[in-house]
């Protein structure tokens, strides 16, 4: 019996997603059933997969060379690479030259057979390539696309330029994130803005499609990644709106628990965060910690003065876990009702007992990068089960499924293609980022 | 403003941020979002605040004003059989129903998903928690910090010889909401395609573990190649450029600086001289040469305002960004062009300016509406949708049903 359909069978999306906001989108989308035709050319380099045709050697032997297989930088590293075959799981690759004419005909017919296109890259791209969303609702007014550069499409910012740190800091959250009393530059790198916006794409696309199977018209749509972001601290804004007030940078601290934060365990670099919500918990952790008595000292007795004092209190837990195995803690102050959680090492996340218990990890055969266990989709589907997922594509991998079995291109047209490198499935030795 | 989800009706049986935010994108983009709250107390996020000069108030939470605008508020007590007799006959004519509580409280309320799906056959049924409905840790308790721990984000964020840190507050649960609103609308389509209702497990966890900035890749790549390629590291400098968060006159700004830009850079600070200096072109990836550079730039930043800084970056393709307060991001000439922030007067907490609509359906914009009062919508919901008398909805709130 064939596998039921999943939530977007039948939907066709042309993708130019890049970085990480747009495979995130892309992977959701794929995820869920969608046909994704990420939209690569063997002229430019697609920066998901690399950024050089050649990798530097430096590079290789850097914490950017830690996601090619083996650090193994021959011809054809940009098919062996584990973020693009994560986040493009289940996705088709087609290469067009879209600066020649052939392939920038090619592509509207593409168009003229989708439901979507969705795109990320710099806001003038699309207008320079001549697809922008007129050019492109012309030729299939049922088309929806989503347009997600960092600033949005229009307003004084729309060229800027700038990468997802750059986005957080004008959105207004590195403002408020990092360690307590520090200035900016000790802010961490790990970012949200990406995910965010990915993520977004994904509802927005979806809601676009409800509406367009009702009224029979597509639309544009636009996220601004900074607006995500901005979106998501919302609470800090009316901080500033209802009182005036312009948070800081909050480090581990909550705006009313304590003890709170990460606390030192047993073996190098490991943590375990602690979060008390009330009265009880508090009791309940002092019990575990064989200080009974800390839950009646004045300094700590009810929320306000604990909170007041949460140097000292965490002081007292901070010198009491270090005694401790991480998970072991973990698994003994939930089961007192104190909430604790362990922070989880990437390293070692394929066997975290919780994940294994739930099946999520999934095994997923690459023809090149060969068999890894693969993070799962986001969500269990009871009745269409989103699994089993196909491999990420190599560099063109679809092009004659797509352009000789959707568009009915001939064998020799097909040839005369590859011959004038409109299409193919290695980098030109000239390709550029 | 007509949404894209004109028409779509969800029953709302969630709380605190995740799911709030999820149907917040709903109800912002034009579906009928009832939300089901526990008479007196309602939601968790009326208890976050903030609230008008520090004054706990039930109706002036800045973090439930924020979440739940233009739903419906409707009390009932799910203790009671009244309560979850009214909740199956809201049931019937929804499209989704999402819950988010502790895995097993709809199981003990009598309400699981068999009940619910027989009460409503053709609705989806999402469910969103922590860890998720089943495996060893599907009972532990977590608020955002403690996710951003399992999901294996805090692990590689923040400086190698101090504890990990999280991101900013809450911000995993939003994260969280977005992707499960996706899921909401292709659980959606699904059940309306095949008519017949589809049921979606979401863990947050799961969410965090695939989602958050590169840690997916980041697992992968240690299985690639034996290493991270995201760690707890000190700020590295790749080249002579620089790179990451620098001073100015008023406050910092973010740098991110490729080798090829160093003309962008020249022109940007108006020495347009250094461009062809051999001295500079032949050091652009030696990371020791970077004190020379900065020699250069640190006065330049120290005579310019972050935004007069981030403007001429990149007015010549250099992205220098200004790291903004909130302040500063209200005032922002950007967000004001864009006609981003909202004002709502809402009838206790009064007007204020809210952070807008994160996707602007060009089409179909939908709007954002004021969050309701506690129970807001009970009578109206229980007599016009319900059918019930008057007189009928004022016995069920003597005998505290709603």
């Amino acid at each position: 019996m064939a596998d039921p359909a999943k939530p977007l069978d039948g939907i066709r999306v042309l993708a130019q997603g890049i970085v990480w906001a747009g495979p995130f989108s892309t992977m959701i989308l794929a995820d869920l059933g969608a046909e994704v035709i990420e939209i690569e050319s063997i002229q430019h380099l697609n920066p998901t997969r690399t950024n050089f045709r050649h990798i530097p050697d430096a590079l290789l032997e850097g914490r950017a060379g830690a996601s090619y297989l083996n650090r193994d930088g021959s011809e054809g590293f940009w098919n062996r690479q584990a973020w693009f075959n994560y986040a493009k799981r289940g996705c088709k690759s087609v290469t067009l030259d879209l600066q020649s004419e052939r392939g920038h005909e090619l592509f509207l017919d593409l168009i003229r057979q989708s439901d979507a296109y969705i795109e990320n890259n710099a806001a003038d791209v699309v207008d320079n390539l001549g697809i922008g969303y007129e050019v492109l609702h012309e030729v299939n007014p049922e088309l929806i696309m989503v347009r997600f550069p960092g600033f949005g499409i229009e307003g004084p910012y729309s060229d800027f330029k700038g990468y997802g740190a750059n986005m957080e800091a004008v959105a207004g959250h590195t403002g408020i994130r990092g360690y307590e009393g520090s200035d900016p530059s000790d802010t961490p790198a790990s970012l949200h803005g990406d995910p965010t916006a990915g993520a977004q794409v994904a509802f927005a696309l979806q809601a676009a499609l409800f509406s367009r199977d009702r009224t029979g018209e597509g639309q544009l749509v636009e996220i601004s990644q900074v607006e995500s972001v901005a979106s998501h601290i919302g609470h800090a804004f009316m901080d500033y709106a209802m009182n005036g007030r312009v948070q800081g940078h909050w480090g581990n601290r909550h705006p009313s628990m304590a003890p709170y934060g990460a606390f030192p365990c047993a073996g190098e670099d490991r943590w375990i965060t602690i979060a008390i919500p009330s009265d009880e918990a508090f009791a309940a952790l002092c019990a575990e910690m064989g200080r009974p008595e800390l839950a009646g000292d004045e300094r700590f007795a009810d929320a306000a003065v604990r909170y007041r004092n949460t140097d000292a209190i965490n002081a007292e837990v901070a010198a009491w876990t270090p005694a401790f195995e991480d998970h072991d803690l973990m698994v003994r102050l939930q089961a007192a009702g104190v909430p604790a959680i362990a922070t989880v090492h990437h390293e070692e996340i394929t066997t975290n007992p919780h994940h294994v218990a739930r099946g999520y990890f999934e095994e997923i055969t690459h023809p090149e990068a060969g068999t890894h266990l693969y993070p799962g989709p986001m969500a269990r589907f009871e009745r269409t089960p989103l699994l089993p997922a196909r491999p990420a594509p190599t560099l063109g991998r679809h092009n004659e499924e797509i352009l000789r079995g959707v568009l009915g291109v001939s064998a020799e047209a097909y040839q005369q293609l590859l011959d004038d490198e409109v299409i193919g499935s290695v980098y030109l030795e000239d390709a550029t980022a | 403003m007509t949404g894209p989800l004109e028409g779509v009706r969800v029953l709302d049986l969630t709380q605190g941020v995740t799911g709030p935010y999820a149907t917040k994108l709903f109800s912002d983009y034009g579906a009928e979002v009832t939300k089901i709250e526990r008479p007196g107390r309602g939601d968790a996020s009326r208890r976050l605040g903030p609230y008008p000069n520090d004054m706990p108030h039930i109706e002036t939470s800045g973090m439930f004003l924020h979440l739940n605008t233009g739903k419906l508020s409707v009390t009932l007590d799910l203790g009671t059989a009244t309560g979850r007799e009214l909740l199956l006959r809201l049931a019937a004519d929804a499209d989704i129903i999402v819950e988010s509580f502790r895995p097993g409280t709809l199981e003990r309320l009598g309400i699981g998903p068999d009940v619910l799906a027989e009460a409503s056959p053709a609705a989806a049924l999402v469910r969103i928690s922590s860890f998720g409905q089943e495996g060893p840790y599907r009972d532990f308790e977590a608020d955002d910090m403690l996710l951003y721990a399992s999901g294996g984000v805090m692990q590689v964020t923040g400086d190698p010889d101090r504890e990990p840190i999280k991101l900013g507050l809450y911000t995993p649960l939003f994260l969280a909401g977005v992707v499960s609103a996706g899921m909401m609308m292709g659980a959606m389509r699904s059940s309306m395609r095949d008519g017949e209702g589809e049921r979606v497990e979401i863990s947050i966890n799961e969410i965090l573990t695939a989602s958050m900035d590169r840690g997916g890749p980041n697992i992968m790549a240690y299985q690639y190649s034996g290493a991270l390629m995201i760690e707890r590291i000190k700020n590295v400098v790749y080249s002579g450029l620089p790179s990451g968060v620098y001073p100015c006159a008023d406050g910092y700004v973010q740098v991110a600086t490729q080798p090829a830009w160093f003309p962008r850079m020249c022109r940007a600070m108006g020495r347009e001289d250094l461009i062809e200096d051999e001295r500079f072109v032949a050091n652009v990836y030696n990371p020791d040469f970077l004190p020379e550079v900065e020699a250069i730039f640190y006065p330049w930043l120290l005579s310019h305002t972050k935004q007069e800084v981030m403007e001429l970056a990149q007015a010549e393709g250099w992205p220098v960004c200004a790291i903004n307060t909130v302040e500063d991001a209200y005032r922002d000439p950007a967000y004001r062009a864009r006609d981003f922030f909202r004002t709502i007067d809402h009838p206790v907490a009064g007007s204020y300016e809210y952070v807008g609509l994160p996707v602007r359906f060009k089409s179909t914009p939908g709007e954002m509406r004021c969050a309701p009062l506690l129970g807001e919508h009970t009578f109206e919901v229980l007599t016009e949708r319900l059918g019930h008398t008057p007189e009928e909805v004022a016995i069920l709130g003597q005998r505290g049903v709603i």
